[in-house]
């Protein structure tokens, strides 16, 4: 097990300490109540920090949930809307982890497509968008561009991540 | 390289080596005449909006290599009125047929088609996006001309007019044309230019690319004028369309100062923007080209067969 990073820990610690769970921290501020929306359907509870001050990116969003780690679908959500966020898991008010948002290569039935004429909005059909890196795409060793982008496998269109609706599970 | 079996979806699915490929056996289908190439195989050419040239052009396809064909030509006549998912439809089609020709209003259509289906689908145009046996048709007919293209002895100039920003059949071009090492030309009126995305691609490429001042700097320094169609729907100003559709109109008077081997090309139909002048002139390509579309789809679909 890794060893307790207290002194980060009073740093996150910024809207209502947790004994255990996860922190969702440097969300992007227009994204902070897509995220706790995100992480709302269940009966955990959730602090939300708005329009928190950040030496790194002005102003962030910070999303508590107590006493469970985010699951893959929500994780894969997360780098949809706030791919440059991070995920801090919280045991006994100590991070024990803090990692950026693992962005996937794919996003499997996430986000609905944002062109009105994309099949996908019309048949009964899952959405699939993949990341778009680099100017030449399709290379995996490429950056992934920030702002994140992705294209629909269906339409082919390129949309940035951000302007996606998710979709109601 | 394999094909049998394959979906052609889209023209990015494929690499140049197998463009080139394409339009070789096109050119050996083309040489060899009709035939029985299809004998004992059904095309399904499914319609789910009317496109009487696309349709035409499979079916004649098929049927000079006595091949057969069964389908519907717009959704009026199918069961989607009813309701049906386009996977159900396909999972039933499938079962009757060995390739599928699918022509739908919705972006993305055919890929989705392809994934239900076991049999390979042939995308004869999903909405705004792809509609790839055009772009083959479309560089086999300037391979024909000019040689050159496949072999990059010189440069050739590909210019481009009209509505470059809505343009399909224009993007799949210049998106193909980047395999090629061509000089891409553009003339558009003010809004209508080509997307960012496609001068980005062309960048990559190395393409070079420049803005022609109008029409007839286009016509006298290309090889290939690519002409498309101007929507009226596109400007809220008749007056204004009037206006822009009178300097993208292309006559037989301008061309005196083309290149001797100019050709004008045009996915068709075309409306007002080539006189019927030009038609008599040696610079007309745009009916042979669609009787490129023959020997293409043939090469297209025995691949996908397995038959070629
Ligand atoms: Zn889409």
């Amino acid at each position: 097990m890794t060893e307790p990073i207290t002194t980060s820990a009073s740093r996150v610690r910024q809207v209502e300490a947790i004994a255990n769970g996860t922190v969702i921290d440097h969300i992007p501020p227009a994204m902070t109540l897509k995220v706790a929306a995100l992480l709302t359907g269940t009966e955990d509870q959730v602090f939300i920090g708005a329009n928190l001050r950040s030496s790194r990116m002005g102003r962030k969003g910070v999303v508590k949930i107590s006493n469970r780690e985010i699951s893959p679908h929500e994780a894969s959500c997360l780098a949809l809307i706030a791919p440059t966020a991070t995920v801090c898991i919280i045991r006994d008010f100590s991070v024990v982890t803090k990692q950026p948002v693992p962005v996937p290569e794919r996003f499997d039935d996430v986000a609905r497509c944002a062109n009105p004429n994309c099949v996908t909005n019309h048949e009964r059909w899952p959405t699939r968008f993949v990341v778009v890196r680099g100017p030449s795409e399709a290379r995996s060793a490429a950056p992934i561009e920030v702002p994140l982008r992705v294209r629909c496998v269906y339409c082919e269109r390129g949309f940035a991540a951000g302007e996606l609706a998710l979709l109601d599970r | 390289m394999r094909f049998a079996g394959r979906q052609v979806l889209s023209i990015a699915d494929f690499t140049r080596d197998e463009i080139v490929h394409v339009l070789t056996v096109a050119s050996q289908v083309e040489q060899r005449g009709r035939g029985a190439l299809f004998s004992g195989k059904l095309m399904a050419t499914l319609f789910f909006e009317p496109s009487t040239r696309t349709r035409l052009s499979f079916e004649a396809a098929m049927l000079h290599q006595g091949g057969q064909v069964m389908g519907f030509s717009d959704a009026a006549s199918t069961s989607t009125k009813k309701g049906e998912s386009l996977a159900d439809t396909i999972r039933m089609v499938e079962q009757y047929v060995d390739v599928i020709v699918m022509r739908h209003p919705r972006d993305g259509a055919a890929r989705l088609a392809a994934e239900v289906s076991r049999v390979p689908v042939i995308n004869g145009g999903d909405g705004a996006n792809q509609h790839p046996s055009q772009t083959f048709l479309d560089l086999y007919t300037i391979a024909k001309l000019f040689p050159a293209l496949l072999t990059g002895d010189r440069q050739l100039t590909v210019a481009f007019a009209g509505d470059l920003k809505y343009g399909r059949t224009v993007h799949s071009l210049v998106s193909a044309l980047c395999h090629f090492k061509v000089k891409i030309l553009l003339t558009a009126p003010a809004g209508l230019e080509l997307p960012q995305q496609y001068l980005d691609e062309c960048a990559a490429a190395g393409l070079p690319v420049e803005i022609a001042s109008g029409l007839p700097e286009a016509i006298a320094a290309s090889d290939v004028l690519y002409m498309t169609r101007l929507q009226e729907e596109r400007f809220p100003d008749p007056v204004e369309f009037d206006h822009i559709k009178a300097s993208y109109r292309v006559n037989a008077a301008m061309l005196r100062s083309a290149k001797p081997e100019l050709r004008i090309l045009h996915p068709l139909p075309r409306i007002n923007e080539i006189a019927t002048d030009v038609d008599f002139t040696p610079h007309a390509h745009y009916f042979p080209q669609a009787g490129n579309g023959i020997p293409v789809r043939q090469a297209l679909v025995g691949l996908v067969l397995g038959v070629l």
